[in-house]
C-alpha cells in the first residue's frame, strides 16, 4: 500500500508539474499584481524550484504528519479536508446502501419473476444507466425541492437526521446509474446460477424454491454481485462531483477538481492519498467480504 | 431477446423521454406577455423591512478564498466582507461616498491627507478602535506587499499616526484614486492585535477576523457556511440590524441556487450576470428581484501584439460590426444596456452634464458599411483572431458567437479558445497565459463612481495594460492627480475618445446589478456598493 501511494504521488505530483498554469493568480488576486509581485510570490512559494526539490520537499513534510498548506485557500490541508470527508462518506454510504438494496433486489425480481417485470425493470435499468447524472439531479430537485417541498435543494444540513434528509436526493441521484449497473449484474449472475447442474439437481430433488435461491442461488451470485459493489463504492468517492456540484454540497470530488485546476498542488495530493486509502480499504473489505459468502475463498489465496 | 421486448422497451423509452420533453417545455416557451425590465431607472436600494428576524439564509456564487479585507477583491469575498469590516470612507447605495470610520478627513496641501478617527467605534471583541489599528491597515498594503488594492497604493509615500485620533497619509504626489479607494476594501481597518496574532491565517478559517461593522464574524465552516451574528455594540445607529444571524451558503451552481431561492432554502443572492433562469426568478412568487445601478461592464480585452487583433482599425471595425442591442437583448436577456464606451452613466460621480454630453457623442447601432470601409484601408489581414472565453460560461461562448459571425461578414477569421474557469484569472497577469490568445473576454468594474478607476488601468506601466497601449497615458496621469473635479472631468472626456477609437478593450455591455430577495425579507442594498456598503444592515422581515 506504500508503494502504491508513492508511485501515485509521484505520478500526480509529475503530471500537476507538467501542466500549464500555477496558483499564482489566487496569490495576486483577480487584477494580477506589478512584476516585482510577482517574482516575490514565485520564491515565497519556490514555484521555480525543480521538480525533484519540489517533490522531497513535500514527501518530507508528509513523513511528518504534515500535509502542507493549501495556496489558494492559505489553510493547512488537514482542516481543510476534515469538513468534507465527512460528507463525502456519508453521501457515499448513503447511496452505498441505496445501490446495495435496489440494485441486487431488482435484479433478482428481473431474473426470477415473470417476465414482464423483467421488462419494466431492464427498461428502468436502461433509462437510469443512460440518463446523465446531473439531469437526474436537477429533475430531482425540481420534482421533491422545489415542486412538493419535501427535500431541502442544497446542503448537507446540520448533523444527523437532518443531515439524512439533506442527503437522500442527492444519494438517489448518485445511486441511480450504478444501482441500475448493478441490477444487470445480479440479474445475469442469478440467471447464470440457475443453470448451474447442483441448482437443477436441487430443483429435481424438490427442494422449496426459496431455499434454492437462497442457498444455492444468491449465495453463488454474491461473489461477482460484491465485487462489482466494491468497484463501484471505490468510483463513487471522486466520482460523485457532479452531484456534488448540483447540490451544493462541498466534498472531497469537488475539492480536488477546483484543486486541480487551480494547481493547488498540496491539496491535489492530500486528497489523492485519502483516495488511494479509501480504495485500498474497500477492496479490502471486498475480499473479506469473499471470506464469508465462500468458506473455500481464504485471505490472500490467489482464487 | 425476443423482438416483443425490443419493441416494449423502445416504447416505454419513448414514452419516458416524452415525458421529460414534457417538464422541460414550460421553461422554453417564449412568454410575450413579459414586460423587459426597465433598466433607464436603476434602483440604489430596496424597501428597508421593518421586523426583527432571526435567520436570513445568503447564497455566495462561491467560497470566498480569505475574508481578509487586503485581500478580498471579488464578488464573494466583498459581499462577506461588506458587513464585517468597514472603511475610513463609506460608499453608499446611490454610489455617493460619505464619511466612515473617518468621521472627517482633511487636506492642508494636496500630498497631505489627515484622517480624523471617529470616536465611540469598538471592534467586536468590545476594544476602541485606535489611530494604530488604521495606521497599521493601511501600511500592511503599501510598498510590495501582496495587496490586491496596490495601484490605489501607488503613490503613498508615508502613513503615521499624528494625533490620538488622527492618522497623516503622505503622498508622492495628488492621488485622487486613493483617497476614492479609501471607501471600498482598501480603506477596511481591521484590528491590529488580531492581524498580528494570526499572522498569515488571518481571515482564513483558522485566523480570527477582528473588525468593527454591523455584523460580527461567528463561524466559518469550510467547503459549508460563513455564520454572521448581529453586533449589538454597532456604532451607527441608522444601520444596526434587525437581523440576528446570517449565514451564507456556498452554491456554485446556477441553476441549483435558482432553485433554492424559488424554494425559499435560501433568501437571497445578488447575481452580477443574469443567471440562465432568472426569468424563472421573475415569474415566481416567492421572491422580488431588483436591477440595481452597477459599475460592472462586459468587454473585450485585447491582449495581442502582433497579429490582425493588434491593428487598431482591425479592433474598430470588428466593434461596429458588433450589434450591441442584439446582445444585450439576446445573451443578456434584457438584463444589460449596450454599452458604446467602457464606462456607463452610473459612473459619472460629478460633472454628469459633461460626461453625458461625451457620452451622447458615440453609438452603439453597428455599422458594417464604416467597418467594411476601415478594413478596406488597412489591405487583406493574414492570420486568425484567438479569442478567450471562459469555460462552461454561456455568456462568454454567446458573446464570442457573436464575434464570429461578425467576422465572417467581415471576412475576417474568429477563433475561440476555451479556458477552464479556474485558470481563467491566470490571463490577468501572466503574460504566458495570455500566449496565443488575442483577446478575452471579461467582467470589469471600477471600484467607485469615477471614470478614471476604469480608464487609469491605460496609464503607462499598468499592470492590465495588455497590449502597452499608451496614447492616453499622459492625459489619464494628469487626471489621476486632478483634485478639481472639472478639469478631471475634461480630462477623462478626452482620454474616453481616445480610449473608445483604439479599442485597447471594446465596450459591450453594461450589468446592472441583480439582487434576488425573498418576499419575507426587504431592505438588501440593490447597487454596486454591496460590495463595500453594509448591505446586510437594512435587510428586515416584511409584515
Amino acid at each position: 500500500m506504500l508503494l502504491v501511494l508513492l508511485v501515485t504521488s509521484f505520478i500526480v505530483f509529475g503530471m500537476m508539474y507538467l501542466a500549464p498554469g500555477s496558483p499564482l493568480a489566487f496569490v495576486l488576486g483577480p487584477r494580477g499584481g506589478t512584476p516585482e509581485q510577482v517574482a516575490a510570490v514565485t520564491a515565497q512559494y519556490h514555484f521555480d524550484d525543480p521538480f525533484l526539490v519540489r517533490y522531497f520537499r513535500w514527501l518530507g513534510d508528509i513523513f511528518q504528519g504534515n500535509l502542507g498548506r493549501s495556496i489558494v485557500y492559505r489553510q493547512d490541508v488537514t482542516a481543510l479536508m476534515s469538513g468534507r470527508i465527512g460528507t463525502t462518506a456519508a453521501l457515499v454510504s448513503l447511496s452505498a446502501v441505496l445501490i446495495a438494496v435496489v440494485g441486487v433486489s431488482s435484479g433478482l425480481l428481473a431474473a426470477l419473476k415473470s417476465r414482464w417485470v423483467d421488462t419494466v425493470i431492464s427498461t428502468i435499468a436502461a433509462v437510469g444507466l443512460s440518463t446523465p447524472v446531473f439531469v437526474i439531479g436537477v429533475a430531482l430537485i425540481s420534482i421533491f425541492a422545489v415542486g412538493l417541498g419535501w427535500f431541502p435543494t442544497f446542503g448537507v444540513g446540520s448533523g444527523g437526521f437532518d443531515t439524512l434528509v439533506h442527503l437522500t436526493l442527492p444519494a438517489i441521484a448518485l445511486a441511480v446509474a450504478s444501482a441500475a449497473y448493478l441490477a444487470r449484474i445480479t440479474k445475469a449472475a442469478v440467471n447464470e446460477e440457475r443453470t448451474r447442474e447442483h441448482v437443477q439437481t436441487a430443483v429435481v430433488r424438490g427442494l422449496a424454491s426459496n431455499v434454492i435461491v437462497r442457498r444455492h442461488v444468491l449465495r453463488n451470485a454474491l461473489i461477482p454481485i460484491t465485487t462489482v459493489m466494491g468497484l463501484t463504492v471505490a468510483t463513487l468517492i471522486a466520482g460523485a462531483v457532479v452531484v456534488e456540484n448540483v447540490f451544493a454540497l462541498d466534498g472531497l470530488g469537488s475539492l480536488l477538481v477546483r484543486a486541480i485546476l487551480q494547481r493547488d498542488f498540496s491539496v491535489v495530493q492530500a486528497v489523492i492519498l485519502v483516495l488511494v486509502v479509501a480504495f485500498v480499504v474497500v477492496n479490502a473489505v471486498v475480499d473479506f467480504l469473499y471470506t464469508v459468502i465462500d468458506p473455500r475463498i481464504a485471505l490472500g489465496s490467489r482464487q | 431477446m425476443s423482438s416483443r421486448k425490443i419493441v416494449t422497451s423502445a416504447a416505454v423509452l419513448a414514452a419516458a423521454a416524452l415525458a421529460l420533453s414534457a417538464c422541460a417545455g414550460p421553461n422554453n416557451k417564449p412568454d410575450a406577455a413579459k414586460p423587459a425590465p426597465d433598466l433607464s431607472n436603476l434602483a440604489t436600494t430596496t424597501p428597508r423591512g421593518t421586523e426583527a428576524v432571526d435567520h436570513v439564509a445568503w447564497n455566495l456564487p462561491y467560497e470566498p478564498l480569505s475574508l481578509d479585507p487586503m485581500i478580498g477583491y471579488n464578488y464573494a469575498e466583498n459581499t462577506v466582507t461588506a458587513n464585517l469590516c468597514e472603511s475610513l470612507m463609506r460608499l453608499t447605495p446611490n454610489l455617493a461616498i460619505e464619511p466612515g470610520l473617518a468621521e472627517s478627513v482633511k487636506s492642508p496641501d494636496a500630498t497631505t491627507l489627515v484622517y480624523r478617527i471617529r470616536t465611540g467605534v469598538t471592534f467586536w471583541d468590545g476594544s476602541p478602535l485606535t489611530a494604530d489599528d488604521v495606521a497599521f491597515s493601511l501600511s500592511r498594503q503599501t510598498g510590495d506587499a501582496v495587496a490586491y488594492f496596490s495601484d490605489y497604493f501607488r503613490n503613498v509615500k508615508s502613513v503615521a499616526v499624528t494625533g490620538e485620533r488622527e492618522v497623516t497619509v503622505k503622498l508622492s504626489k495628488p492621488d485622487v484614486l486613493f483617497e476614492q479607494g479609501m471607501a471600498m476594501a482598501a480603506g477596511a481597518i481591521v484590528q491590529k492585535k488580531a492581524a498580528e496574532a494570526s499572522g498569515k491565517a488571518f481571515g482564513t478559517p483558522e485566523g480570527k477576523l477582528q473588525c468593527t461593522g454591523p455584523f460580527s464574524l461567528a463561524k466559518w465552516t469550510p467547503g459549508k457556511s460563513i455564520e454572521l451574528n448581529k453586533n449589538p455594540k454597532y456604532w451607527d445607529s441608522k444601520l444596526v440590524p434587525l437581523v440576528k444571524n446570517l449565514s451564507f451558503s456556498f452554491i456554485a451552481d446556477e441553476s441549483t441556487a435558482v432553485n433554492a431561492l424559488r424554494s425559499g432554502d435560501i433568501d437571497g443572492q445578488y447575481f452580477y450576470l443574469p443567471p440562465a433562469g432568472i426569468s424563472q426568478l421573475e415569474q415566481s412568487d416567492k421572491v422580488t428581484l431588483t436591477h440595481g445601478k452597477s459599475l460592472v461592464f462586459w468587454t473585450l480585452a485585447a491582449t495581442s501584439e502582433s497579429g490582425p487583433f493588434a491593428n487598431p482599425k482591425v479592433r474598430e471595425a470588428l466593434s461596429l460590426a458588433i450589434d450591441r442591442n442584439a446582445l444585450a437583448k439576446v445573451v443578456f436577456q434584457d438584463a444589460a444596456i449596450p454599452a458604446p464606451t467602457l464606462v456607463g452613466p452610473d459612473y459619472w460621480g460629478y460633472e454628469k452634464d459633461a460626461f453625458a454630453k461625451a457620452h451622447a457623442g458615440f453609438s452603439t447601432a453597428p455599422n458594417i458599411e464604416r467597418a467594411k470601409q476601415l478594413l478596406a484601408e488597412v489591405g487583406p489581414q493574414e492570420g486568425t483572431i484567438v479569442l478567450g472565453v471562459q469555460g462552461s460560461s454561456a455568456v462568454h461562448e454567446q458573446t464570442a458567437n457573436l464575434f464570429q459571425a461578425a467576422g465572417a461578414a467581415l471576412g475576417l477569421k474568429v477563433e475561440t479558445k476555451v479556458i477552464p474557469v479556474e485558470q481563467f484569472g491566470n490571463l490577468y497577469f501572466d503574460p504566458a497565459a495570455r500566449k496565443g490568445i488575442d483577446g478575452f473576454f471579461t467582467t470589469y468594474y471600477g471600484n467607485f463612481a469615477d471614470p478614471l478607476d476604469v480608464y487609469q488601468i491605460f496609464r503607462a506601466g499598468g499592470n492590465s495594460n495588455y497590449i502597452n497601449w499608451n496614447d492616453a497615458s499622459d492625459v489619464l496621469n494628469k487626471a489621476v492627480s486632478a483634485k478639481d473635479t472639472k478639469e478631471r472631468a475634461q480630462l477623462l472626456i478626452e482620454a474616453q475618445k481616445m480610449v473608445t477609437e483604439a479599442n485597447p478593450r471594446i465596450p459591450l455591455a453594461y450589468e446592472p446589478n441583480t439582487v434576488v430577495q425573498n418576499k419575507r425579507i426587504s431592505g438588501a442594498t440593490a447597487s454596486f456598493s454591496y460590495l463595500y456598503y453594509p448591505w446586510a444592515a437594512t435587510i428586515g422581515g416584511v409584515k
